[in-house]
């Protein structure tokens, strides 16, 4: 929805750009930032939230404002945009406003000079004209060369795809948003609006780890290959420098708590814990502010974009290597820590093999562990029947491996057993009878609850593949039994049925 | 003494020419001579075996055998194949190549196992109808690395682990049924596809596959038979990836594929020029132009079958004068067909050997009379339900097509005794159908009789005038006969079944509704008809528990027995049942059959009772 609503706006602008002057002249007297205030709050609730009056931030605002000589100009765009991009080099920037203001300053001039002579009808060479019209086009050309470069080094952490997609309308918009006084303000929203649309992106990419984690956790079980989830994030490609490295010792890292209590030293995992436990210290840690989160009221603050290091030397996450690639959340930091430099301490209580260093890691495991059922005849296991086809089309000589699941009534032909197995595909019951059915019964409801906590898991394909929801076998109950009855007229005879209900109650034994 | 003193001076080589020419007259020459008894079992390939207790003994005498037959013994078992491999001696494993296990259900995995590794030059197997079958046999006849041939049709169970077995360990494989595998999908398929590179036969008829099986199997350089009937999740899509794959496609069969059009026969045509034989069976309801167009560019063409189209004069014309080489044309119920188009047809196609033009309704005597005159060869007419032609045309056709094996005549009202005299000039027949011409009598039966010796099918369904004289004639005329359908013929009473005892290589008789034989006409064929293998009595009312009685006892190789609507005493049915348990080879399946008829007949006698 950003990029819609950014390029709605920019259509406005660049229909007003395409006449600069007149824009000057015209919407100088009004007052835009309503009619863009409306498009730029609304989408973003999230923006409105933390605005603090802007008098109370402007104090606490480095001498920057000061240096720029036309106030009307841009203080708000420039405050918004210290407080949302953190890293610009601002004596530069500086640098480049006041040359634009001065060439702008000339056009300005220029312009007015013609516009005067306009009104004189008579004694206007055409030569003249047309030369006086290259001049201005020149220097606009040159104003907007320049802003595209400045607003270049403006919008590091604007998203390739942003930029990729059109980059000339967001490089314009910046243009407009200094041309117009009062453009500021939308510019600067637009600006907020770009860069909390990078927020949220970069949130919702956070926000994935978990996410991923989980997924590729399923892929680990496939590959039996451990990979960093911080593999993810391999697509951003900050330039060296625009990021602040953060390098966390390794005990802070290993660290159960990252939050401890200043007046009882009790640890915390979060901060949102911490204070809470605060209360209990007093009524100055009740009120409002004590208790709101503290980076909200810092976030005006400039900050560069802090990405981590790990302190393990050599790592390609550390920062003194040669292609290194920052981590970028805490999380990631002590997740890519324990995974690549601690031991594997958590041992699956199932397969008593697979062993992690992350319990999360190991929580994700044990829900899908003795899955794979579909084995290969060198030992392998796979939880997708494709899988271990491609693993068998690969290989020379490996086939699929039938196991053996004699558990099921004896009395029962193979046949049958095999068809029921088929039948189930997905339902582990099926083959894992022999569990004690309470057991199953767990392991269900733990499943489904596991997959309902976490919604991107609930819905990823991975999951649904090796279906293992307590309902899903119900349903899966129904096709096997119609299969046999479509199958009846196939098979002569009728005695053969009552061993087969009988299989079919005793595994419905096994679903409850 | 004499003639074995004579046979003495001949060398063996000429023994065993003598021998091969004999043909099926072999038996007597083995029972009476010595010479002949060495020489067939050193020499004899085949093997069929009809009771499963005579196995251990045949094998030890005929150790050359290279293909053996077991399909008529559904009751071998585990054990048993162990006691053979273990007491028989192992020679006649050797030199197996083929081996045939329809049907034999009571086979499970082990033995399978056992028997498939007892064979080290096993090429072919045929496992079809176990329906009990699954990945665990599969995996057992996987064992079999040299094997070129497998027909796997029915075995229900076997999925594509199971179809994944025997492609990694048959890498061989030439040719593969996998004929109603229902659980098998294109995964299998494909990797199928991946790991036996040589398939050149290929039926996947019946099974849940979809476009993507076509594109794996695109990729079979060698494929040159295709067969894929009733694959209703395969559509043009599928067949596309054909047009550019399996550059050695030589038949293809998209039968009662509902979802093939027009544009993809096209595409698999233009794709393969040299296509032989094509089948598009109640798939297409009609022939587009741009298909008759392709059809044009098939010279070589040799089959065609499509059944339930909807032609014209126009197609069968381009048929006629492009496919000079056609053998066999299949019109089957096609709407659409004239005089004037299988004129324009025959006068192209003059090496036709097939023609089914049943149900085309609007042919009459001259088009027949026609076909008679432009293909001599050929070798097998049906032309069931064309009611409008009459006796002139069967002369035409006895004149002309001497060759003529096979004739389907089912409802049509015109042929009468006359008929059947011209027709039985053809003597070459071997399979006649004249269900539902209710003209003809015992005399056009005689003509037929005397004139035909080959004949090994007959069906007299509702010949409601045919009695126990034209059987008279038929049995000292046509002693070959196997399968002989009596369905309806009232007239018949004990005297025509003594007669049909005379037929001592009936497997297959139909006696529905004959209300007037009894017990004794029954038991006299029981007695005589030693290869009785399948028997319908439904609806002869006046046989009682003394023929079925006679049955169980004597006839040791039936195989399926209809009997509703037969008064029997439930002790009586007990009784036969255990008897035919105890000396019949039935398989598990014949038995489960027997056991619903016995419950069905209990219910009967309850509801006689109450």
């Amino acid at each position: 929805m950003d990029p819609k609503g950014s390029l709605c706006a920019n259509s406005t602008r660049s229909s007003s750009l395409t006449s600069p002057v007149n824009a000057l002249q015209t919407n100088f007297p009004s007052d835009p930032s309503s009619f863009y205030g409306v498009r730029i709050e609304t989408p973003f609730k999230e923006f409105n939230l933390p605005s603090p009056p802007t008098q109370s931030v402007l104090p606490g605002e480095p001498n920057k404002d000061i240096m720029i000589p036309d106030q009307e100009n841009c203080p708000l765009s420039d405050m918004s945009h210290a407080s949302k991009l953190q890293d610009w080099n601002p004596s530069a920037m500086l640098n480049n406003l006041s040359f634009l203001e001065e060439k702008i300053h000339q056009l300005r001039d220029l312009v007015h000079l013609i516009v005067n002579k306009k009104c004189q009808p008579f004694g206007q060479p055409h030569e003249l004209v047309t030369q006086e019209q290259q001049l201005v086009t020149a220097d606009l050309t040159s104003i907007i060369v320049q802003l595209i470069s400045s607003a270049g080094s403006l919008l590091p952490s604007v998203r390739h795809t942003l930029t990729n997609t059109n980059p000339l309308v967001g490089q314009l918009d910046q243009l407009h948003g200094i041309n117009l006084p009062f453009g500021s303000d939308s510019s600067s929203g637009l600006r907020s609006q770009n860069n909390s649309g990078n927020k949220l992106l970069d949130q919702s990419t956070q926000n994935d780890p978990p996410n991923n984690c989980e997924m590729e956790q399923n892929y680990n079980m496939e590959e039996h290959e451990p990979k960093d989830e911080e593999d993810i994030d391999e697509g951003e490609h900050l330039p060296p420098g625009s990021y602040e490295i953060l390098q966390l010792e390794k005990e802070e890292i290993l660290a159960p708590h990252t939050h401890f209590c200043t007046i009882c030293g009790k640890g915390f995992k979060r901060d949102a814990n911490l204070r809470m436990h605060m209360r209990g210290h007093g009524d100055e840690y009740k009120t409002p502010a004590a208790l709101a989160k503290p980076h909200k009221e810092t976030g005006s603050e400039p900050k560069l974009i802090k990405r981590y290091s790990c302190p393990y030397a050599g790592c390609k996450r550390n920062k003194d290597h040669k292609k290194f690639q920052p981590l970028k959340t805490i999380l990631c930091v002590k997740n890519h820590y324990k995974r690549t430099h601690c031991d594997k301490s958590y041992t699956c209580s199932r397969c008593n093999t697979k062993k992690f260093s992350v319990m999360a890691d190991l929580k994700t495991h044990e829900k899908h562990c003795g899955k794979d059922k579909w084995l290969c005849s060198c030992g392998t296991t796979f939880s997708r029947k494709d899988k271990l086809f491609g693993h068998i089309a690969l290989f020379q000589g490996h086939t699929p491996a039938i196991p053996l699941d004699d558990t099921k009534g004896v009395a029962e032909p193979p046949d049958l057993q095999n068809r029921e197995s088929n039948n189930s595909v997905g339902s582990n019951n099926f083959c894992f009878g022999s569990n004690p059915s309470s057991e199953n019964a767990v392991q269900n409801m733990m499943d489904v609850k596991g997959n309902i906590d976490d919604p991107m898991n609930y819905f990823s394909s991975l999951n649904f593949e090796g279906c293992n929801f307590g309902g899903f076998n119900e349903f899966s109950q129904p096709p096997f039994e119609d299969s046999e009855g479509s199958f009846s007229f196939l098979m002569s005879g009728s005695f053969n049925y009552a061993p087969k209900f009988g299989g079919g109650e005793s595994s419905s034994d096994n679903l409850l | 003494m004499l003639s074995e003193s004579r046979l003495c001076l001949l060398t063996e080589d000429l023994l065993i020419r003598i021998l091969h020419s004999l043909g099926s007259e072999r038996k007597p020459w083995r029972l009476v001579c010595k010479d002949f008894l060495r020489l067939e079992s050193a020499t004899r390939k085949t093997l069929r075996v009809l009771r499963f207790e005579f196995l251990l003994p045949l094998l030890r005498k005929f150790c050359n055998i290279d293909t053996l037959d077991l399909s008529l013994c559904p009751r071998i078992h585990d054990a048993a194949v162990a006691l053979l491999l273990a007491q028989g001696s192992p020679g006649w494993t050797r030199g197996l190549r083929r081996l045939v296990l329809s049907r034999a259900t009571g086979l499970g995995h082990a033995g399978l196992e056992m028997l498939v590794r007892a064979c080290p030059v096993l090429e072919a197997v045929d496992v079809s109808h176990c329906w009990g079958y699954g990945d665990r046999e599969a995996a057992a006849l996987s064992c079999a690395a040299r094997l070129r041939e497998l027909n796997m049709d029915k075995c229900l169970g076997v999925t594509d682990i199971g179809l994944a077995k025997i492609a990694v360990g048959c890498g061989q494989l030439e040719k593969l049924s996998l004929k109603w595998c229902l659980e098998i999908s294109d995964l299998g398929i494909d990797l199928l596809c991946k790991k036996c590179l040589d398939l050149k036969y290929l039926d996947v008829s019946y099974l849940k596959v979809t476009n993507e099986s076509l594109r794996s199997i695109a990729s079979l350089l060698k494929l040159e038979v295709f067969v894929m009937v009733g694959c209703s999740l395969v559509d043009d899509v599928g067949l596309r990836f054909l047009e550019k794959g399996c550059p050695l496609l030589k038949a293809i069969d998209v039968s009662r594929c509902d979802c093939v059009s027009s544009s993809g026969l096209i595409s698999v045509i233009s794709g393969h020029e040299g296509l032989q034989q094509l089948d598009a069976r109640y798939c297409l309801s009609e022939l587009s132009a741009p298909l008759v167009k392709c059809l044009e560019k098939l010279k070589q063409m040799r089959i065609i079958r499509i059944d339930g189209v909807r032609v014209s004069d126009f197609i069968l014309h381009t048929i006629g004068t492009n496919c000079k080489s056609l053998v066999e044309l299949g019109l089957s119920k096609c709407v659409g067909v004239t005089n004037m188009g299988i004129m324009q047809l025959v006068s192209g196609c003059g090496n036709l050997k097939i023609l089914d033009l049943t149900c085309c309704r609007f042919i009459t005597n001259a088009t027949i009379s026609i076909i008679a005159n432009c293909c001599p060869d050929l070798v097998c007419l049906k032309l069931e339900s064309c009611d409008m032609m009459t006796e002139n045309c069967l002369y035409q056709l006895g004149l002309n097509c001497l060759l003529l094996e096979e004739l389907d005549l089912t409802d049509c009202s015109g042929v009468d005794d006359l008929a059947l005299r011209y027709l039985s000039k053809c003597s070459e027949l071997i399979r006649l159908k004249l269900g539902l011409c209710t003209n003809i009598t015992d005399i056009g039966l005689a003509h037929i009789a005397c004139n035909c010796p080959k004949m090994t099918e007959l069906d007299l369904y509702r010949c409601v005038r045919i009695g126990d004289d034209g059987l008279a004639a038929l049995t000292s005329g046509c002693k070959k006969l196997t399968k002989l359908n009596l369905s309806y013929c009232n007239r018949i009473s004990d005297r025509g079944m003594d007669y049909i005892s005379h037929l001592g290589e009936l497997s297959d008789l139909e006696l529905r509704g004959l209300s007037n034989i009894t017990s004794i006409g029954i038991r006299a064929v029981a007695v005589s008809c030693k290869r009785l293998a399948d028997l319908d009595l439904k609806h002869c009312e006046k046989i009682d528990d003394s023929g079925f009685g006679a049955l169980a006892f004597f006839s040791q190789n039936l195989r399926q027995v209809s009997y509703t609507l037969v008064l029997l005493s439930l002790n009586q049915v007990i009784l036969i049942l255990s008897l035919m348990r105890s000396k019949s080879h039935s398989s598990a399946a014949f038995e489960s059959k027997l056991q619903h008829l016995l419950y069905k007949n209990y219910k009967c006698y309850l509801n006689e009772h109450n």
